[in-house]
């Protein structure tokens, strides 16, 4: 922003005016979250990752800090300060700077200093439709601000745990897989060691010390345990527990005797997660994959087609929206429906918006209970960049 | 002509060893006015000034290019120069200053061997305590490099200035990434390497600042030196 004109400046805030517009007429509370952040909700959420893109420092006190790299942490935790009950329904938009580090070099449209227009709604019970809602407020405010040019990608991480119970796996497979899903990086390599059940293989444990543990008597394995550690002169050493050691390893036993993953499971999720294309061919793909399995339930499908319903009932051509299965995988904090919006212009690597449901941050942002949340973002210099048509 | 200028380590055995090397090439280090200064010449090769440096600024100093060439930890110049490869040239190995950069974990961790049960235990972890797992070292870029190629995120990183190796015992962490030579210190203080855990061989190589000021004759100088030092250098060691 250092760089911008005067001219610039007056431009990029009428957009961004035409957008608070749309958001404060729809009945959402004009709010002005802080620049600076503690760094520790963003960390413990995001993860280490984050460092390598946020401006993070130590201020004199020794507090650990930075530059907000986007509003809706800052909006929960404004939330949080307003309301004792954070399940109070409530409607956020904001317009402010937000602050990235780029690691391929700063350009125009990655900027490390840019602007964000945007919602949050926190406390609605009717998730499907404040997520259309959601999508269809956004979509208003950017053709208002003059893009018509639009295509809107989908993806659901919650579907993906739906259809792990299709594929009919125990609670555990069903954990570790939703887990292991969120890695994209390793996600290839745990189908294949849940196929073949290989994790107790690498421990150096004794065969004998997993086979005597029982979860019918914790207190009994902790004691066996801790004797095993006495005979190996072990320290018991650091924060975590013998309890929570024994349970691990009664885990790792219980997994050696469990059945591996079934591969026409792992064939399942693997034909899921390949789930590509328009809105609506999506949606019947993903129907043939559910009626196929032995498990069979609706479930997953509902949701997915009451979603579509509720948007093309909103306004929205159908014709424009894809749905990929793997889409959202690696994007922070979201935990169920997530999107983005698309110009031509400016293509697949630089989205005018995202957003998506997250209802699990605002407990890490210090609330006692998970609370229903669904949010969007708009980056005003990209939807400026692609109204004038060209690539900045 | 400018002068080359050779940075090497100011202080403890690794200004010791340099020492050694350059005299067992036949190349007397001395310094410069009082013993306490921080500049020193090499008898013989006039055109190089020698700046006595702690290890991590000579990091720094190959870095910014206000040194020439350097001797220190290939541990410091990974962890501070994102871009060595290309910043830096790796002139030769020197057969000293041995270090492992390592991830260690409580050895009463028995339910632990890999980084792959490190992501395992977090989740629990995260549940019982309300926090990731913290990991405790002063090698914060290393660690996150490593930790992201094995695809584990969830974690958290405390910058430790020193005694790295206590943090577990003392509850400041729940494991660490550091140096260990033996991994005596790291028995001692009830840790164990994992498996897949070794970060970095490290050991003190004679480095080159690409983005230094260079002229054809400070190149021949640093041809003459490395040739120098080669001769009482394994061969093997040569890049």
């Amino acid at each position: 922003m250092a760089t911008e004109t005067t001219r610039r400046i007056a431009a990029l805030e009428a957009r961004a005016r035409m957008l608070m517009s749309v958001f404060t007429e729809a009945g959402y509370d004009a709010v002005a979250p802080a620049i600076i952040q503690p760094a520790d909700v963003y960390l413990d959420v995001i993860g280490e990752s984050l460092r390598a893109r946020t401006y993070v420092f130590t201020d004199p006190d020794g507090a650990e800090l930075c530059l907000r790299p986007d509003l809706t942490v800052p909006t929960c935790r404004l939330h949080l300060a307003r309301h004792a009950d954070p399940t109070t329904p409530a409607r956020y938009c904001y317009n402010g700077g937000a602050f990235r580090f780029q690691p391929q070099g700063a350009d125009a449209a990655h900027p490390r200093e840019f602007r964000q227009a945007g919602i949050e709604r926190f406390g609605d019970v009717e998730r499907e439709r404040a997520e259309a809602e959601v999508i269809a407020i956004v979509i208003k405010a950017i053709e208002k601000a003059g893009l018509k040019d639009w295509s809107l990608r989908l993806g659901d991480l919650g579907l993906f745990s739906s259809m792990l119970d299709v594929a009919g796996l125990t609670p555990r497979w069903k954990k570790r897989l939703d887990d292991a899903f969120l890695k994209p990086l390793a996600f290839r390599e745990s189908l294949k060691t849940f196929v073949t059940n290989a994790e107790a293989a690498r421990l150096h444990v004794p065969e004998a010390l997993l086979s005597s543990l029982t979860r019918a008597d914790q207190a009994a394995s902790e004691a066996t345990v801790a004797a095993y550690l006495d005979e190996n002169a072990i320290e018991l050493i650091g924060t975590r527990t013998l309890a929570g050691i024994t349970e691990h390893l009664i885990g790792i036993a219980e997994s050696r005797e469990e059945k591996p993953l079934a591969k026409s499971s792992a064939d399942l999720i693997e034909r899921y997660v390949n789930v590509s294309g328009p809105a609506r061919t999506a949606g019947i793909k993903i129907a043939e994959l559910v009626n196929g399995a032995s498990n069979g339930s609706g479930a997953a499908l509902e949701t997915y087609d009451r979603r579509v319903a509720l948007l093309a009932n909103a306004g929205i051509d159908l014709d424009r929206v894809t749905f990929a299965a793997e889409f959202g995988r690696t994007m922070a904090y979201y935990t169920g429906l997530v999107f983005e919006v698309r110009s031509s212009a400016l293509g697949p690597r630089s989205p005018i918006a995202t957003g998506g449901r997250y209802d699990a941050l605002m407990r890490s942002a210090g609330a006692a209970v998970d609370v229903p949340a669904v949010g969007a973002a708009i980056h005003t210099e990209r939807l400026l960049a692609a109204i004038e048509g060209a690539s900045p | 002509m400018s002068k080359l200028t050779l940075a090497i380590p100011s202080k403890g055995r690794l200004m010791e060893q340099t020492t050694d090397m350059f005299a067992r090439a036949g190349l007397i280090v001395r310094k410069v006015g009082h013993a306490r200064g921080y500049r020193g010449e090499i008898d013989g090769l006039p055109d190089v000034d020698v700046a006595y440096v702690s290890s991590s600024e000579i990091a720094e100093a190959l870095k910014a290019g206000s040194v020439h060439l350097g001797i220190t930890g290939e541990d410091l110049i990974r962890e501070n120069i994102s871009d060595a490869d290309t910043r830096i040239g790796f002139l030769h190995k020197l057969g000293f200053g041995f270090a492992d950069v390592v991830v260690a974990v409580p050895a009463c961790w028995i339910d632990v061997a890999t980084v792959a049960d490190l992501e395992d235990i977090a989740m629990p972890f995260r549940r019982t305590h309300g926090r990731w797992p913290r990991v405790a070292t002063k090698y914060m870029n290393l660690t996150r490099r490593f930790f992201a190629s094995k695809g584990y995120g969830d974690y958290r990183i405390i910058e430790s200035a020193g005694a790295t190796e206590g943090a577990p015992a003392a509850g400041t962490a729940e494991l660490i990434v550091d140096i260990t030579t033996t991994g005596e210190t790291l028995r001692a203080n009830g840790l164990r390497i994992l498996d897949d855990g070794v970060i970095l061989k490290s050991q003190a190589n004679l480095f080159a600042s690409n983005v230094a000021a260079w002229t054809p004759e400070l190149r021949s100088v640093c041809d003459r030196i490395v040739e120098t030092l080669a001769k009482s250098l394994p061969a093997s060691e040569r890049r």
